[in-house]
């Protein structure tokens, strides 16, 4: 390996890196939960002296702000005539603690919707930038689950756990400091029910916690029942299979409700004990507090406050157990993220070069094997294509054509050393099969007669238009799709969104491109036009309709080198004719490489290979591989004969 | 699918649609009856809490006595165990109630599915209905146990608390009641604004991870047009509105919350004021006083879920409406009930007088339109089907191949003429008679998660080992299960995910031959597979079509050859048929089309 070191060695690291930019809303939100908690024990404290001193007759013992306080609204016979200014003291309070509130849980949102963002952002972009060989290992809905489920997890875990446990823990303190401050032993009394609490809300939420997985699991296997009976409803209708798919349907249904019943009690039970002793805890303060307040100790303000905080400190405490216990699985979570986030991104050498790409293109002595497989797929290849000529390659499936062309265009590398990039599973373990097979990957691809690997992979892309056999459309309207690698490049094409000359402009491009790929005709059908929207939440194209797109989403570039990989498979023999005599008059000096099945498509290419095996089996020109009597041979005369039949 | 969603959520339907529910809630009737009476109990327990501490400190503590200490802890104890049990129970029959609702609906919308006709899988996506089936059972569940139990351990606190109020003074607690209707009124308002904006919340997550799937999937598009910035860029933007709006229902949601607290403690303040003045004056003790500070910041919060409990009632009835929707559409493929009286209905079928079926197939004037179609597919089409003939039906994608196999296999039904089984009207029997002696190959084989046995058995429950191993060898599938790790036993993995296609496909025609049906059914994969898998599926489909009536549609040159009748589909219509050698004498899209794929195939196979 070249690059032992991960990105993220620990968790920390991987925190630390996502809370960046959103900690400081986070220390403002806990700072104004601190504020919170002060103003919301303030009030009892007020309300205890007012029973005391202002409706009772004691004699206010004040010090500090509270006396000037009370010296400044009028001394104490005043306030006992006057009780709405107490009232308004509460109240004002009170706005007090309501705009903290209001500020801390605001802090705390955006702090929380910002990290988010910051690890959706950051993710996407990892996972763009990862090899293509790294998505071939990996299956999109774990991957999607990671990004999801998992992101929000880790929010939860630094959003709401980690301020709350700060938040209660200093609530904790102050309303014991304050609590103490009243009467010690009942402070005691109250506090020694805290840690009763806490620990059995913890083994409770142990116990919910693990119940809760088994629910998932079994709620995963009905769900999967349904999904695999609707998937496979005609199996099911024709083998008459119904009654024998409600019983598997019922039975399972049947344990996943026990499965929840049995939760439910657990869960009843939690709350049942947790009401008991939090009853208990109440009865002793209330109790012994009388006690107190009887035999002099107490006063019944300080009785009155005294209860309001230890009323204040009973669901949060009891959420404390929740808390602790959720946190541990939020490890979990953080290391799913970071093997997506440790996994290599694609990496340019150094001082990667950008030449110009209007040159011949070579392969030599190229040899490739895919990840986990002993078997090259290419076995030492060699060709050039000379700049501004047209390639056809004609090769059954599995010759290694395709696999040729994504070399070209970098999406695998030839470096040996790359070659396990992909390799690492979901599960983080080391790399798989293989191993450093000898000479697995050798040879170069030389453009203009600098290796490829030498280049920026972008520069190597946006220069070879690369038609996929099964494009992908995005999720976004026609006419963006074809545009989609111009629209932010290029001075005519600043922004898709613009009006006037320059979105009359690129639409002049789209219809020129969509044209020449035969689809203008198509699109014109469409009661939208080029605003249809499209991929997977628009509407379905058919297998050529989308071909034509993606021919038309490259011509657009206007790329030195088209690739075209078996790119019109799914059109009729006419279309395809068509497009490529459009192609042809408006492909001007662009280097084209075309694969195909249809001898008339590649026959007039200046050079055709055909590929066996992962060997040239045949190169020459149409004439010449007609005259050696061979593989090209034998498919022209099926080819011919078929229609001549 | 979202314009059809927004016209659901306008609607409104009487009583939210709870009415319709009835027949699944009536069955725990009892139980709901006991967590209702266990509830108002519970509240009323807590609402008496706070009578406690007033005797605390008028008798204990004003009074400076501790005479009579020992009951209050003791009649205080007993109200705590009825209250924690009442809450126990009440808590458990409602997870109980919750399930068991939940439950039923699944089992109710399940069997409901399998009887409806294929034009319902057809206009109804896979996620649509697995969502109605899985999520809006579990919401109607919740909305039947918890909502209800939210509303009456909140709404009767609320009510306790009022008549105590009242009971205890008057003037102090109408000075309460005159606060109510603002909070109420606040509450309300800023509810509405949060339902709109947690619902945009949601969408815009749903586009958020439907970005990560195209960013996955679409990888290789991406590398190869060099987008990834564009992408990125775009996603950006979501990710940004998604925390703007999540920003801004924070802010409504705090300032809410912070308005509530506020109110409360202005309740509290208003106590104190006008409260102390009366106990200053000897009218009332500080103990009743103090009770009256508890009930009066105590009593928003219940309000509070009173009122988004509701909230809650709209937004589910959108649930009720699709879940009942679904468990009222009527199959528009029944049986008639003379029919169901002599053979059976789909899950009590009387095998007693099914008769034996040969598999003549006919097509008597038949004209067809699909349910959701405006266009004749069919007309007045004939077509006789000796038993043993093969069938193949060709066309381009997408041109309604499926049709004529649809009908014969009554997935759907004429809309005008007759097909004939036997020399029978097909609906003068069962779906079940028909369906136990189809035999049906897909394109894209559909197995079971599940043991090999289990899915070869699935056309033939009593197999036996022998006969499935017969069946495998007549396919050639034997190795395909002998190299797996347990044989048989060995587990296919969801949807068959452990096998190649190729292997899927040979074990579903292990399957259907098992079940030895007198009429077969083929689609045909497209996909290309190795060669040897090739050639291995094209002597399993000539052994598994032998001897029977059989409907190809077909993608290979040999089954197509090979047939005794071709039908060739375009636009949803038969436009020729005859045998190849007809066929190709007329040089007509038969033939052009028949030489394209020659052509394709050919070229893979000269190397």
């Amino acid at each position: 390996m070249k690059d032992n070191k991960e990105r993220f060695p620990t968790r920390v690291h991987l925190v630390v890196y996502f809370l960046k930019g959103n900690l400081r809303f986070f220390v403002l939100s806990v700072l104004f939960a601190s504020f919170v908690s002060v103003f919301d024990l303030i009030n009892p404290k007020i309300i205890g002296f007012t029973v005391d001193s202002v409706i009772g007759d004691r004699q206010p013992e004040l010090t500090g702000i509270a006396a000037f306080v009370l010296e400044k609204a009028g001394g104490i016979s005043y306030l006992r005539g006057h009780l709405g200014l107490v009232a308004a003291a509460v109240v004002l309070i009170a706005l007090f603690a309501a705009c903290c509130r209001y500020l801390f849980n605001l802090m705390n949102a955006m702090g929380a919707e910002k990290l988010v963002r910051r690890m959706r952002d950051s993710l996407f972009e990892h996972i763009l930038h990862l090899p293509y060989a790294w998505h071939g290992t990996q299956q999109t809905g774990d991957i999607i689950q990671r990004c999801t489920s998992d992101v929000e997890m880790v929010k939860r875990f630094l959003a709401e756990q980690m301020t709350g446990l700060l938040r209660v823990v200093l609530l904790l303190v102050l309303a014991i400091w304050f609590m103490a401050g009243i009467h010690p032993t009942l402070t005691l009394a109250a506090g020694v029910f805290l840690p009763v609490i806490v620990g059995y809300s913890l083994f409770f939420h142990s116990r919910i916690g693990a119940s809760f997985e088994k629910v998932d699991i079994h709620e995963g296997k009905l769900s999967a029942i349904a999904q695999e009976n609707l998937t496979g409803v005609r199996v099911v209708r024709a083998f008459g299979r119904e009654q024998y798919e409600r019983e598997r349907f019922e039975t399972q249904n049947r344990e996943y409700t026990k499965m929840w019943v049995d939760l439910m009690r657990l869960m009843s039970m939690f709350f049942s004990v947790g009401d008991l002793i939090s009853g208990l805890q109440i009865l002793t303060v209330t109790a012994l507090g009388a006690v107190f307040c009887v035999r002099g100790a107490l006063s019944a303000g300080d009785y009155i406050a005294f209860i309001s905080y230890n009323a204040m400190l009973t669901w949060p405490v009891r959420g404390l157990g929740r808390i602790i216990s959720e946190m541990s699985k939020a490890g979990i979570s953080i290391d799913r993220i970071r093997f997506i986030m440790n996994s290599p991104v694609e990496k340019d050498r150094e001082n990667a070069l950008t030449p110009p790409m209007d040159k011949d293109i070579s392969f030599e002595h190229v040899s490739f094997a895919y990840e986990g497989s002993e078997d090259k797929i290419l076995d030492d290849v060699s060709f050039t294509v000379k700049a501004g000529t047209t390639l056809g390659i004609l090769g059954s499936t599995g010759s290694g054509k395709s696999t040729l062309m994504q070399l070209l265009d970098r999406l695998y590398s030839l470096d040996e050393e790359d070659a396990s990039e992909g390799a690492k599973d979901a599960s983080g373990e080391g790399k798989s099969g293989a191993g450093k097979g000898s000479g697995r990957r050798s040879g170069r691809i030389t453009v203009g007669g600098v290796d490829i690997a030498d280049m920026k992979a972008s520069w190597v892309r946006s220069h070879i238009g690369f038609v996929l056999q099964e494009p992908f459309l995005f999720s976004r309207t026609l006419a963006e799709n074809i545009a989609i690698a111009v629209s932010d490049s290029g001075p005519a094409h600043k922004s898709n969104k613009t009006t006037g000359k320059n979105r009359a402009s690129y639409m002049d491009e789209v219809r020129r491109a969509a044209k020449i790929a035969s689809l203008d005709e198509t699109v014109r059908r469409f009661t939208k036009g080029y605003e249809t929207f499209v991929g997977e939440r628009g509407v379905t194209l058919s297998g050529g309709q989308k071909q034509r797109t993606a021919i038309a989403q490259m011509l657009i570039r206007r790329p030195p080198i088209m690739v075209f990989d078996d790119s019109l498979s799914a059109v009729d023999a006419q279309t395809d004719a068509k497009i490529r005599h459009a192609l042809e008059e408006n492909t001007g000096s662009s280097t084209r490489i075309l694969i195909g099945h249809r001898i008339t498509t590649l026959m007039n290419a200046d050079q055709i290979i055909v590929m066996d095996k992962g060997r040239i089996a045949e190169q020459g020109t149409h004439e010449e591989l007609l005259k050696a009597g061979g593989i090209y041979r034998r498919i022209y005369d099926l080819q011919t004969n078929a229609y001549e039949q | 699918m979202s314009s059809k969603d927004n016209s659901e959520n306008n609607r409104m339907l009487p009583w939210f649609g709870i009415p319709k529910l009835l027949p699944y809630v009536r069955p725990y009737r009892k139980m709901i009856v006991v967590m209702v009476t266990l509830g108002i109990v519970s509240s009323l327990i807590d609402s008496v809490y706070p009578l406690f501490n007033r005797y605390a400190l008028d008798h204990f503590v004003a009074g400076e006595t501790l005479q009579g200490l020992g009951l209050f802890i003791v009649l205080y104890v007993i109200l705590l165990v009825i209250q924690v049990i009442g809450n126990f129970i009440s808590t458990y029959l409602g997870g109980k109630v919750e399930m068991s609702v939940d439950r039923d609906l699944r089992n109710a919308a399940f069997n409901h599915l399998q009887t409806l006709s294929f034009s319902y899988f057809n206009q109804n996506n896979v996620g649509y209905i697995h969502a109605r089936v899985m999520s809006d059972s579990g919401k109607i569940g919740e909305l039947i146990a918890w909502y209800l139990m939210d509303t009456v351990w909140n709404g009767s606190y609320v009510i306790c608390v009022l008549i105590m109020m009242l009971a205890i003074n008057l003037r102090l607690a109408l000075y309460i009641l005159a606060l109510l209707p603002f909070a109420a009124l606040m509450i309300i308002f800023f509810q509405r604004i949060l339902v709109v904006l947690n619902r945009k919340i949601r969408e815009i997550n749903s586009t958020i991870t439907g970005d990560f799937n195209e960013g996955i999937t679409g990888a290789k598009q991406i590398k190869t047009l060099v987008v990834e910035d564009t992408i990125q860029k775009d996603f950006e933007k979501d990710t940004e509105e998604y925390r703007h709006t999540a920003v801004r229902a924070a802010h409504h949601s705090a300032l809410f919350r912070s308005l509530v607290t506020l109110t409360s403690s202005a309740a509290l303040a208003l106590v104190l004021w006008k409260g102390g003045m009366i106990t200053r004056q000897g009218v009332i003790m500080i103990g009743t006083l103090s009770v009256f500070m508890t009930y009066a910041l105590g009593m928003m919060e219940p309000i509070q879920n009173v009122i988004s409990t509701l909230s809650g009632v709209i937004a589910i009835q959108v649930n009720i409406e699709r879940l009942t929707r679904l468990l009222e559409t009527e199959s528009d493929v029944a049986d008639t009930p003379e029919v169901i009286e002599k053979y059976g209905d789909t899950f009590h079928p009387k095998k007693e007088n099914w008769e034996p079926l040969h598999g003549d197939v006919e097509f008597r004037d038949v004209s067809f339109r699909y349910p959701d179609g405006d266009e004749m597919v069919l007309e007045h089409f004939d077509l006789k089907v000796p038993h043993g003939t093969n069938v193949a039906i060709v066309g381009e994608t997408g041109a309604g191949k499926s049709t004529l196999v649809n009908l014969v296999c009554r997935f759907y039904e004429p809309t005008m003429g007759q097909v004939l089984i036997d020399g029978r009207d097909v609906r003068e029997r069962s779906q079940l008679w028909l369906h136990s002696s189809i035999g049906y190959v897909l394109q894209t084989p559909h197995l079971f998660s599940g043991s090999v046995r289990d899915n070869l058995r699935y056309g033939k429950p009593d197999a036996t080992d022998e006969e499935i191993w017969q069946a495998l060898r007549l396919v050639s599938a034997e190795d395909v299960v002998g190299k797996l790790d347990k044989g048989l036993d060995s587990d296919v993995g969801e949807g068959g995910s452990n096998l190649s296609t190729g292997e899927k496909q040979l074990l579903s025609f292990a399957r259907a031959l098992l079940a030895d049906p007198r009429i077969l059914v083929l689609d045909e994969a497209t996909s290309s597979i190795d060669t040897v898998t090739e050639k291995a599926i094209q002597d399993a489909i000539g052994t598994v079509i032998r001897g029977r009536t059989s409907f190809v549609i077909a993608h290979r040159l040999s089954t197509i050859v090979n047939a005794n009748i071709i039908l060739l589909v375009s636009d949803g219509k038969i436009i020729e048929r005859g045998t190849h050698a007809e066929l190709m004498a007329k040089k007509g899209a038969y033939y052009e089309l028949y030489t394209r794929q020659y052509i394709e195939m050919e070229t893979d196979r000269a190397y």
